[in-house]
């Protein structure tokens, strides 16, 4: 007995170790296989349950409509929403992040046609056109500019819209009629003169636009577009260090001096704020603030406001697509609620509604008669409500294309610091550009020369197919 | 003793229950700690990018001559130093003063120092929430002071020449606290007769603090240095949140840059060899720091052979 206690105990310590291994071994073997699974079932992600659809979205405004209408599509098909939200900035590295590993934690992707590109090329999503019919999406109603680019690669229908988004100038009409001022800018030193003119500090700021790093560089190519700017030379040559691109880079840096002080960490909600609180006489931003610049729970400039395009060419900055993933287990219901929020019927309560951030994509949403919320209330007065309306068709008709070839958002990004470095007076602007370009062409090597010739030439067709001056 | 029994003998008892026990341990730290850690180090001779539809490739040293070339590593490097030289310096320097204003304070010493605990549990993204809207211009209260005293109005993270201050000021708030109960913790620790013995020799205050505190407290001091050191080398939630690396690149520190090159970019490889370089440089400061705190600093302090300083 005195030998046989101490080896039974041992031996009960050797197997609890053997098993512990045996469990650490197993776990750990078993998340490498999952994580290094190719295949598209291998799911690292949580499933939802069947009727429930994961929505990824960038978090807030955007994602409310998906929650107001889950009701009827409860009633309606049978599923309901789940939103996981992500941060506005940071919403491309979360996304790749989740698909590289096959994850199912989302059924329906909502990003912006810049990403298509990336998403599209690494196997992300599920054509619409395998799950359903292309005539389910009305297409025909979607305005040309949103619709073949932003939505389909290699003639497959990978997207539907969900967002239009165009850049527009926002200004106080009053401001305006107590300075005589008749006639709006015509060219951007136009528009530097008015800045400047309107200009009186702390009490009025002259202009105010995105400055903070994430999206700065949207308000460069939104000049550098009046200018005659293009991205890329056929051969895929960065043609963003030009004379256009100083040109408007030194133009951007010019309009900080009529800015805010704190220009340089104005994002989307402070740009937003520093024209609805009525310290600034005028804005580009994009088309969704005039709705709540008309709304009193958000503004203190309700009457006050008129719209217009921006001089000369109007940036069709960020906008938002919906897609099903590659790897959801629910793709039926996902291709379901994309139809339903895509609807003619549906989002018409979405793009005209102050308390979400969509914007007008199809043909039927630009009637003045239909600028109401998701209720039914009328969203502004009409005089406001046709000078929206017609500032957002005269800006379709020279709206300039956002990028959205493979490695996209890379290229944006970088283009974004350097804008940043300029506006910070880091770099001149011809520096800045010219260290942007020599960044885009070590992505363009890294993403394979004659790859993104390609993708670029196809990118630039489908826009010329769209009628969309390029 | 037969070759046999020389291994029945190295693996029995004791030796061969030990090391089943520790098996379970090492398994999970090759499979979480030194697999990730050797895969890293193959992927920073590599120029895989997640994204790329080309085959990843074997490219020898190019990341780490890339590093070089790369101006924005230079810069960021830049903007780690500032901020790790600032904020070391003046945590350690106040949370010096307030140790020792503690240490004079026995009555409230737990009830402050609990309350100094406070910023440093908090999580470092929910304090910079709250500072974003402490600096913010047009409505936060740091402003509203300045306007109360008459002052200019401050772009507190807009601002180029005060975007990196501000993100130190953060960090001193939100860490200064710990290093004050490290070196608490550390004055606590301190032989008592060393001081009744210089206050009997005559010793000022001054003399106190400079011949027999510091020289004794220098090993905890070197500890905290290394740790903020270390916390400092890492700082990035303050800066996503606060200012995301700009404006322009001002306030991109290393790890924030690192992040861009391997999460928003997807150049594993590039940001691989770029997190060499950051532990290496870690290691090479932290060695540093080390081997001055240790070297001899005279009679008063000089530690003799069972570690306890010679007075």
């Amino acid at each position: 007995m005195m030998d046989t206690a101490p080896m039974s105990r041992r031996r009960f310590i050797t197997l609890g170790a053997r098993a512990g291994a045996a469990v650490a071994v197993g776990g750990a073997a078993a998340g490498l296989v999952e994580a290094c699974a190719s295949s598209p079932t291998a799911s690292a992600g949580t499933s939802a349950p069947s009727g429930t659809v994961a929505v990824e979205i960038d978090e807030g405004q955007n994602a409310s409509p998906f929650q107001w209408f889950n009701a009827d599509m409860n009633s309606k098909f049978g599923a309901t929403t789940n939103i996981v939200g992500l941060p506005f900035v940071g919403q491309y590295e979360k996304i790749v992040s989740e698909m590289m590993t096959r994850s199912s934690v989302y059924d329906v992707l909502v990003f912006p046609p810049q990403m298509l590109g990336d998403f599209v090329s690494n196997g992300f999503l599920t054509p619409l056109s395998d799950l359903g019919k292309e005539s389910d999406f009305n297409l025909a109603d979607v305005l040309p500019a949103y619709r073949d680019p932003n939505l389909r690669r290699n003639g497959k229908l990978y997207a539907a819209t969900y967002d239009g988004d165009i850049l527009q100038m926002t200004y106080r009409k009053d401001i305006f009629d107590a300075a005589g001022i008749t006639q709006l800018p015509q060219t951007w030193d136009d528009y530097v003169s008015l800045a400047k003119e309107l200009h009186k500090p702390p009490a009025q700021y002259g202009n105010a636009f995105l400055a903070a790093r994430g999206f700065s560089y949207g308000w460069f190519i939104n000049i550098f577009a009046a200018l005659g700017g293009k991205w890329f030379t056929p051969d895929m040559k960065p043609a963003i260090n030009t004379d256009q691109g100083v040109q408007a880079l030194q133009t951007l840096v010019n309009l900080k001096q009529y800015a805010p002080p704190n220009i340089l960490q104005i994002g989307y909600p402070e740009l937003n704020e520093a024209y609805l609180n009525g310290s600034t006489a005028m804005v580009v931003q994009w088309d969704d603030l005039a709705l709540k610049a008309e709304d009193p729970s958000q503004s203190k400039v309700v009457g006050k406001n008129a719209y217009a395009p921006c001089p000369v060419r109007s940036y069709m900055l960020y906008g938002r697509v919906m897609a099903v993933s590659a790897f959801s287990k629910n793709q039926q219901n996902a291709y379901k609620v994309i139809q339903y929020m895509n609807s003619s019927d549906v989002s018409i309560k979405d793009v005209y509604d102050p308390k979400a951030g969509e914007d007008p994509f199809r043909l039927s949403h630009l009637d003045p008669t239909k600028v109401k919320d998701h209720l039914g209330t009328a969203s502004m007065p009409p005089a406001q409500a046709q000078s929206y309306v017609s500032a957002i068709k005269a800006g379709l008709t020279t709206g300039y294309p956002e990028l959205s070839i493979p490695g996209a958002p890379r290229y944006l990004d970088i283009l974004d610091l350097f804008v940043s470095e300029a506006l910070a007076g880091s770099l001149t602007p011809s520096q800045a550009l010219t260290q942007a370009a020599s960044e885009w062409d070590n992505i363009t090597s890294s993403l394979g020369q004659d790859n993104q010739v390609k993708a670029y030439a196809d990118w630039v067709n489908s826009f010329h197919a769209a009628g969309v001056s390029y | 003793m037969t070759a046999l029994a020389r291994r029945r003998s190295r693996w029995s008892g004791g030796r061969r229950f030990a090391l089943l026990a520790v098996l379970p341990a090492t398994l999970v730290l090759v499979a979480l700690s030194i697999f990730p850690l050797l895969y890293s180090l193959r992927l920073s001779f590599t120029d895989q990018q997640l994204l790329s539809l080309l085959p990843a490739r074997f490219v020898g040293l190019a990341n780490y001559a890339q590093l070089l070339q790369d101006r924005l590593f230079w810069s960021s490097l830049l903007v780690t130093a500032a901020f790790a030289a600032s904020v070391v310096t003046v945590q350690l320097g106040v949370g010096l003063a307030l140790a020792l204003a503690l240490r004079r304070m026995p009555r409230y010493q737990q009830f402050l120092a609990t309350l100094l605990l406070i910023p440093s549990i908090l999580s470092s993204s929910v304090a910079s929430f709250q500072w974003r809207s402490l600096f913010d211009y047009s409505s936060g209260p740091l402003n509203f002071f300045l306007g109360a005293l008459h002052l200019p109005l401050l772009a507190w993270t807009a601002d180029p020449r005060l975007a990196l201050p501000s993100l130190i000021l953060v960090d001193f708030w939100q860490w200064t606290p710990f290093v004050t109960l490290l070196l608490l913790a550390g004055l606590h620790a301190l032989p008592a007769p060393v001081f009744e013995a210089a206050r009997v020799d005559g010793s000022t205050g001054w003399q106190l603090l400079r011949y027999q505190t510091l020289p004794l407290l220098r090993r905890v001091i070197a500890i905290t240095v290394i740790l903020r050191l270390i916390g400092a080398f890492k700082v990035f939630d303050i800066i996503y949140v606060l200012t995301a690396g700009g404006p322009g690149s001002t306030t991109e520190s290393l790890a924030f840059y690192n992040y861009v090159q391997g999460f928003r970019y997807f150049s594993v490889g590039y940001s691989a060899a770029m997190s060499y370089v950051s532990v290496i440089l870690v290691i090479v400061l932290a060695r540093a720091i080390l081997g001055y705190m240790e070297r001899p600093v005279g009679r008063a302090a000089a530690p003799d052979a069972t570690g306890e300083a010679a007075v």
